[in-house]
């Protein structure tokens, strides 16, 4: 798996078709996508298409870390590839802010709050939760230990960090141990642009689910695999404009919101009734919230474990 | 010198302020130069640095950050400021409602001496050779809705004092006034921290201040820009302006509940007669270098018979009037004799000028190329020079505040470094080019009625009285005045 470095150009790509991509994103993909979008039932067996997966994991493949480990010292340049990210970032408090404050009121969230962010990359988001004042810690995973390396040096540039609010650990969602009793879980467990690179996204989010409070949240981001973002991120990219190597994308591995509310809904009861919040990138502008467009491109969504 | 105001408020943070405490006891036990870390370091404690700091300690938001003020001179003395109710300061800045509107909201107007704020309604402009006219008055233009104030006369040191007040009253802020900075360099990486992008002030004295973000609000010759490497350009007018506090014969025309502001352009230079309480007024006189000092030299009797005569002679008997090292009370008096002058037209006749009040100071046009670099932010004087003849120095400085201080409340309600150019970019997206626009179109006003004859003149007198035509167009000069329509046109 994946952390949010490699997503910055692919977050981009929605709007900008013809942005040239980074080098390691262009990975041969040998399979053609077929004229029609295709529905999709988020599965735990591997699709044909798909590299094989490592045995061990639901989440990790080992060719893509070494790619975001070569791109590591660029991760926190504001003008480099990762701005889109960088830009985003605001978003996602916005849109955990909102899940919190519609907590429905069995189990009101306390504060201060504990996060577990899964792929944290060079730590955009899990330095920028850990330094909110409603914050008591914030435990960051990621399974490249270069990106963590600088992760952690970059976190050393400030002084609030520092004092074990903020944690980086070398691991992945199935290696990380799960605490045993549920009130010590997570508040807040975050996977921003993740899900979409992952082989086995419902097995994947079985893991991730499991470290969730009773009332906590689990909150996502990803690309809905609609017209849109195949004509932008495939067709024109790769086969008119041919700036990107066709099979670039893995526009298969794309999950649509209906998609995942299919699989919170198919959970008997755990999740709540989920929230979402569509945001399309504007050159010059940044991230915008757009109503409807999860229907389109990123979205962010949010599900409070209830049962 | 340095005093922590109030309660101290602690921290970059909770948890750091641990991390902090336990690096400053290893520190003590070593080398006492270690820096002390700020969140925010403000260099300057003028108008714009104190409203910022104040409007950070104001917001709940920001409350809880670690905030230093660095200033020269001694503050207990601005803020312990009085002068007597007929005295007034020759420095003197319009504040347009929307600056009054924001040091409102930090709590910081109501802590100013109010009796020596003077609103007015009305602005006469007119062009000293043509005589063409604008009448600003709300009656032909459209009355916007915040009131027919165009903007407030105020004593400089009123708002420092008054903005000192609010900001020790809030507490929180450590203050080394009396200071000089020595010199600005980075810090350093030690085994736990990294500062190497962090700037750190060394005080006279030896006291040294990390910031995460350091803010430049020390004016036109910012140590603060020199050090993020940032170039000021532009050009000095080679004129002065010369200021004064008169007394006047009455308190104008409308009484004291609709004061006017005039000003009238002469070839040399605006020369501007601006309402304060009472029947007094202060006088914003832009001139050569020569005529500057020849006013200055002058006696109390000469000076105001000059700045009469700068309101209702022509530009002919203006310059000869300069040229005489006295007598120029006798001189306008007769030559008044011979010049029609519509006397509700022009300011009241000044009557006296208070002793010590006449001063001048050059005038120039400076823009910073950037206002933001890694870990600093440029405000106010530190950021761009106006020309005065619009008054809008200052109330750019207090735009420029409002702009930043709501970058860092965005910043710290999302989590954001406040010292990372990503952080401050809103700042100087959102003021750059509204800064740029009005530093052109007053250095514009300036040049275009700095020439006394030839084919522009009787050109740009169609265009004052083409103005005064334009209902729509005046209205938005006037909001402009008036703060409410800063905006690109």
């Amino acid at each position: 798996m994946r952390s949010s470095l490699r997503h910055a150009p692919r977050a981009l790509r929605t709007a900008h078709p013809a942005l040239r991509p980074a080098p390691w994103l262009q990975q041969f993909h040998p399979q053609q996508p077929q004229a029609q979008p295709p529905a999709r039932k988020l599965s735990t067996t591997p699709p044909a298409h798909h590299n094989p997966p490592s045995p061990t994991s639901s989440s990790v493949n080992a060719t893509e870390i070494s790619h975001f480990s070569a791109l590591a010292s660029s991760w926190w340049d504001p003008h480099g590839p990762s701005r889109p990210l960088h830009l985003m970032n605001p978003h996602r408090h916005d849109f955990i802010q909102a899940c919190l404050a519609s907590s429905p009121q069995p189990n009101p969230t306390p504060t201060p709050l504990r996060y577990l962010d899964v792929g944290c990359g060079g730590g955009i988001f899990a330095e920028s939760a850990a330094r909110l004042p409603t914050t008591a810690s914030v435990t960051a995973i990621d399974p490249s230990p270069q990106i963590l390396a600088v992760a952690r040096a970059h976190a050393k540039r400030d002084p609030s960090l520092g004092s074990g609010k903020l944690t980086y650990l070398s691991e992945t969602i199935e290696s990380l141990p799960l605490p045993a009793a549920p009130a010590d879980r997570f508040d807040v467990v975050s996977v921003f642009e993740v899900v979409e690179h992952v082989d086995y996204p419902a097995a994947f989010l079985d893991r991730v689910g499991e470290f969730v409070r009773p009332g906590g949240w689990l909150v996502l981001s990803t690309i809905a695999r609609t017209w849109t973002s195949w004509v932008t991120t495939n067709l024109v990219a790769e086969d008119i404009l041919g700036v990107v190597p066709k099979g670039t994308h893995d526009w298969y591995k794309y999950i649509n919101e209906e998609e995942l509310r299919a699989y919170f809904a198919g959970k008997d009861g755990v999740w709540g009734a989920p929230r979402v919040m569509g945001v399309v990138f504007v050159p010059g502008f940044g991230w915008k919230e757009v109503r409807g467009s999860e229907k389109v491109g990123n979205y962010f969504l949010g599900v409070q474990k209830v049962g | 010198m340095n005093t922590v105001i109030g309660r101290r408020s602690a921290y970059v943070c909770r948890s750091c302020t641990r991390s902090l405490q336990r690096q400053l006891r290893r520190t003590y036990a070593s080398a006492a130069s270690q820096p002390d870390i700020y969140d925010v370091v403000c260099v300057g404690g003028g108008p714009a640095g104190l409203s910022l700091l104040t409007a950070l300690r104001a917001n709940p938001v920001t409350a809880h950050l670690r905030i230093a003020l660095v200033e020269a001179q001694d503050l207990a003395k601005t803020r312990s400021w009085k002068l007597p109710a007929n005295k007034f300061s020759n420095r003197c800045s319009s504040l347009t409602p929307s600056s009054v509107s924001f040091l409102d909201q930090i709590g910081a107007w109501s802590h100013l001496e109010r009796d020596r704020v003077q609103a007015y309604q009305e602005m006469q402009v007119w062009d000293g050779v043509t005589g063409a006219r604008i009448e600003f008055d709300w009656a032909q233009g459209s009355t916007p809705a915040a009131g027919t104030t165009i903007a407030y006369m105020n004593e400089n040191l009123n708002l420092t004092s008054g903005l000192l007040k609010r900001m020790y009253e809030l507490g929180g802020v450590s203050v080394f006034d009396k200071a000089k900075v020595e010199r600005i360099a980075y810090g350093e990486e030690t085994e736990e921290l990294d500062l190497r992008e962090w700037p750190v002030i060394h005080l006279s004295g030896g006291k040294q201040l990390s910031a995460r973000l350091l803010i430049g609000a020390d004016g036109a010759n910012s140590p603060v820009r020199s050090f993020a490497g940032i170039e000021a350009r532009g050009w000095d007018y080679n004129r002065h302006g010369v200021v004064a506090t008169l007394e006047m014969e009455e308190e104008g025309w409308g009484g004291d509940h609709l004061k006017t502001a005039y000003q009238r352009f002469l070839p040399t230079g605006p020369v501007a007669m601006l309402p304060l309480p009472g029947n007094y007024s202060t006088l914003v006189w832009s001139t050569t270098p020569a005529n500057a000092s020849r006013l200055k030299s002058l006696s109390a009797k000469d000076f105001i018979a000059t700045v009469n005569a700068a309101f209702r002679l022509s530009p002919t008997d203006l310059e000869y009037m300069h040229t005489q090292e006295s007598g120029q009370a006798e001189e306008y008096s007769w030559r008044l004799e011979h010049t029609p002058v519509d006397h509700r037209a022009v300011p009241q006749v000044a009557v006296g000028v208070q002793e010590g009040t006449v001063a001048s100071f050059p005038l120039k046009l400076r823009h910073a190329d950037t206002y933001i670099a890694e870990r600093v932010a440029l405000v106010g004087d530190a950021a761009h020079t106006i020309h005065p003849l619009a008054g809008q120095g200052l109330n750019q400085g207090q735009g420029d505040v409002q702009s930043l201080a709501k970058a860092i409340e965005y910043a710290v309600s999302h989590g954001q470094d406040i010292g990372v150019t990503m952080s401050l970019e809103p700042y100087a997206s959102e003021r750059y080019a509204a800064n740029h626009l009005l530093l052109g179109v007053c250095d514009k006003l300036h040049k275009l009625y700095s020439v006394g004859s030839g084919p522009l003149v009787p050109l740009r007198s169609v265009g004052l009285n083409a103005v005064n035509a334009l209902g729509p167009l005046k209205s938005f000069f006037m909001n402009q005045a008036a703060g409410n329509g800063i905006k690109v046109f």
